[in-house]
């Protein structure tokens, strides 16, 4: 029951085509599919297991499609969860607007998910600078403003994604290893069998 | 034949949630054209999985459309708070750059496509084009509601227009209008059928109540926003509506499995149920396994293949689990299913779909996945399962009729059908697809809404054809042109015969039910 020894739910959000997919089959496959570009369906998850020190922790990564269609369904994606991957596309403006919003629904509804900002396709910038249409300052400032960790990825090469989930994960048992010490008990990460994720993030 | 067509159309009317109650089990082993349906080889000996699917007079079931759409209209659900957001203003960011169909619209390339569709809203704004971009087209689209509007605007409705070897046919499904271009010689209700699974296809991601909010809060919504993504899906079954017998037949087809092996698989399943489980459905490539549903609960074959279009179209589920929100009109306009949809094995081609009222549950189902494929792999059916994969189509020398190339086989009852492996003289794309055009001809020719044949023999320079239809099967076979109808009479009475030895193997003879 592979689902239900999820640790930590983290989800991807952003605009359609912007590579969320692609992020994660870069960081839990290790390749980088070309071919012509599919849209997700609703959502994917996949969990994946991940050496942070001494522990392993498993990440429950939900993979949500962009497409405004789900928009109104993305509650439950991201309901719960302690860390969200809000990407943009680098060469692509509208994306950092829909970042915006994204950031904004997460700061209403789930104060106390962990934002990460992910820029998109930094390979395509490497070959040719004009492509860039988000100045990394800028997003670095917005970052800043809202608390959030920054960070500029390419799944085509592979660039900062280990990176990326590796922080998320490194974040995580940060705060739950708090958590441990105030009750002096080892903290049982795995969930009692009858109940959902989803309930046993709620009640953190 | 006015009283069978008849018959067959009061059925549907009346009996669109559960088959009657008339299956038979008396099997005879050789079955003859005159047999009672129910008892035709390939009929569930104990109930349908579907609902009952006797013909594809889908179109009938309009007035019963009508109704049900005024009921989304006044009940639109709890879910309203959640349309709102999708109307709000929101900062306009659709681009084109999506579609790889880029063709000039104006070019002879582009008009000389056998079909074409088009989508759009009663406002007269594109939503859907087969060929080329709906930008293009938007002055082409506002000529077309033009059409339908004046039409309308006498309390009439316009149905086709024919035209210089080309059919234009409208199907207006409120909000939407849906029009289709066609060169070929199918007939204006075959062509209407497809326009209605191309609505289908939008209804199953948007669902009606949603559809009708939208355009009723604004008018000139442009719905391309909402279906952005899912140009490929569309895009896709029309590819199938002129490839697949299933959608033509109304039927779904099985993999071959020893019926042990298959009733362990369905046993396996029904163990692994859930509350809110509606439907489970195992499929391999696009040929059902098994599926088991919530008794009294039967799945319409137009969702079915809703659903076999949306698995076969992404190939985004092969890892992880796919949990997405689907509609199943033919269940029900109004409200959004959740599916969770996972491969048994990365690289299998057995493909899970869990079907749940709840969008919470996925846990639940990826746990009801878990058992059963726990308890499925400790069994040898699952090695049976993996080896009838290999083999999953079968030659037509089999039958052991030397002048028989190809056939349709669809019985009733189960709403199941059965096909051998195109020849080597059907081997090429184009030759298949010109064979499937036969078969539609065919099948016009059987469900001609006026004058509808029973039966239909047809000697042409390539190959010889016979259609049959009678209470309890359908069934169409291709021959080598060197045959005589006196054999190819004799040749139907042999393949029931043959159909009903391996009946146990091609169909699915006991489907369960949680
Ligand atoms: N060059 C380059 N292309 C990328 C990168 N990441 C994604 N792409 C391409 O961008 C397109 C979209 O990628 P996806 O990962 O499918 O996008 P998505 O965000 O999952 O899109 P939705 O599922 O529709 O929301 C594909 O054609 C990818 O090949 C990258 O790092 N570099
Ligand atoms: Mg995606």
């Amino acid at each position: 029951m592979s689902a239900m020894r999820v640790d930590a739910k983290v989800v991807m959000l952003g605009k359609e085509s912007v590579g969320k997919t692609s992020l994660v089959e870069r960081y839990v496959h290790h390749r980088f599919l070309v071919g012509p570009y599919q849209n997700t369906i609703g959502a994917a998850f996949v969990a994946k297991p991940i050496q942070v020190g001494e522990n392993v922790i498993t990440l429950g990564i939900w993979d949500t499609a962009g497409s405004e269609r789900y928009e109104a369904m993305s509650r439950i994606y991201y309901r719960g969860a302690r860390a969200a991957i809000v990407c943009y596309d680098l060469t692509d403006s509208s994306s950092f607007q829909r970042a915006r919003f994204w950031v904004k629904e997460l700061q209403n509804c789930e104060e106390h998910c962990k934002i990460y900002l992910c820029g998109s396709k930094s390979d395509l910038i490497s070959e040719d600078r004009s492509l860039r249409q988000i100045d990394y300052h800028d997003a670095q400032d917005f970052a800043d403003e809202i608390g959030a960790q920054h960070f500029e990825t390419s799944s085509k090469t592979g660039s900062n994604v280990d990176e990326l989930f590796q922080k998320v994960a490194e974040d995580y048992r940060s705060t739950s290893f708090h958590g441990m010490t105030l009750q002096e008990t080892g903290v049982d990460l795995t969930p009692k069998k009858d109940s959902s994720f989803y309930s046993c993030c709620h009640n953190n | 034949m006015d009283g069978e067509a008849q018959r067959a159309t009061a059925s549907w009317g009346n009996g669109t949630l559960a088959p009657g109650d008339h299956l038979r089990s008396d099997r005879a082993e050789s079955p003859t054209p005159g047999l009672v349906e129910g008892t035709e080889p390939g009929a569930g000996q104990k109930s349908a999985m579907f609902v009952h699917a006797q013909s594809f007079e889908d179109l009938t079931a309009e007035a019963e459309e009508e109704v049900r759409r005024e009921a989304d209209i006044n009940n639109p659900g709890d879910s309203e708070e959640e349309l709102n957001v999708l109307v709000g203003e929101k900062e306009p960011h659709l681009t084109s750059e999506s579609k790889s169909k880029e063709e000039d619209v104006s070019s002879e390339a582009w008009r000389s496509h056998r079909k074409h569709v088009f989508v759009l809203s009663e406002a007269g704004k594109p939503i859907y084009t087969r060929y080329g971009t709906e930008e293009a087209l938007s002055s082409t689209m506002g000529v077309m509601m033009a059409l339908v509007s004046v039409v309308e605007s006498e309390k009439n409705t316009i149905r086709s227009i024919h035209a210089d070897g080309c059919k234009v046919i409208f199907l207006t499904k409120s909000p939407l209008v849906l029009v289709g271009v066609s060169r070929t010689s199918q007939s204006d209700k075959e062509l209407l059928r497809e326009l209605q699974y191309i609505y289908y296809q939008i209804v199953s991601l948007l669902t009606l109540t949603q559809l009708n909010h939208i355009f009723q809060h604004k008018q000139n919504y442009d719905l391309r926003r909402l279906l952005a993504g899912s140009e490929y899906l569309t895009d896709n079954l029309l590819h199938r509506l002129d490839r697949d017998p299933g959608l033509l037949l109304s039927a779904v087809t099985c993999l071959p499995l020893a019926s042990s092996a298959r009733d362990t698989v369905s046993s396996s399943l029904q163990a692994a149920k859930s509350k809110n489980l509606v439907f489970s459905i195992l499929l391999a490539g696009d040929r059902l396994v098994t599926l088991l549903r919530k008794k009294d609960q039967f799945l319409h074959h137009i969702d079915l293949h809703l659903v076999f279009n949306l698995v076969g179209s992404s190939s985004s589920f092969r890892e992880g689990e796919g949990w997405t929100p689907i509609c199943l009109p033919k269940f029900n306009t109004a409200g959004f299913f959740h599916a969770h949809i996972s491969y048994l094995e990365p690289a299998s081609q057995l493909c899970l779909i869990l079907v749940s009222t709840d969008r919470e549950d996925f846990f639940n189902m990826s746990e009801c996945k878990q058992r059963f494929l726990e308890r499925l792999s400790r069994r040898t059916a699952y090695q049976a399962l993996k080896d009838a994969l290999k083999s999953p189509t079968y030659s037509v020398e089999h039958v052991g009729i030397p002048e028989l190339r190809h056939f349709l086989y669809k019985s009733k009852s189960s709403g199941l059908y059965t096909s051998p492996e195109f020849p080597d003289v059907y081997i090429s794309d184009s030759e298949q697809e010109r064979l499937m055009g036969l078969y539609q001809e065919l099948h016009s020719s059987l469900h001609h809404p006026t004058r509808p044949l029973r039966f239909f023999y047809r000697c042409g320079e390539r190959e010889n054809l016979l259609a049959w239809v009678t209470s309890g099967f359908e069934l169409y076979l291709c021959f080598s042109p060197l045959g005589t109808k006196a054999l190819a009479v004799a040749a139907v009475t042999k393949l029931l015969k043959w159909i009903r030895k391996e009946e146990d193997r091609l169909f699915i003879l006991s489907p369960l039910t949680y």
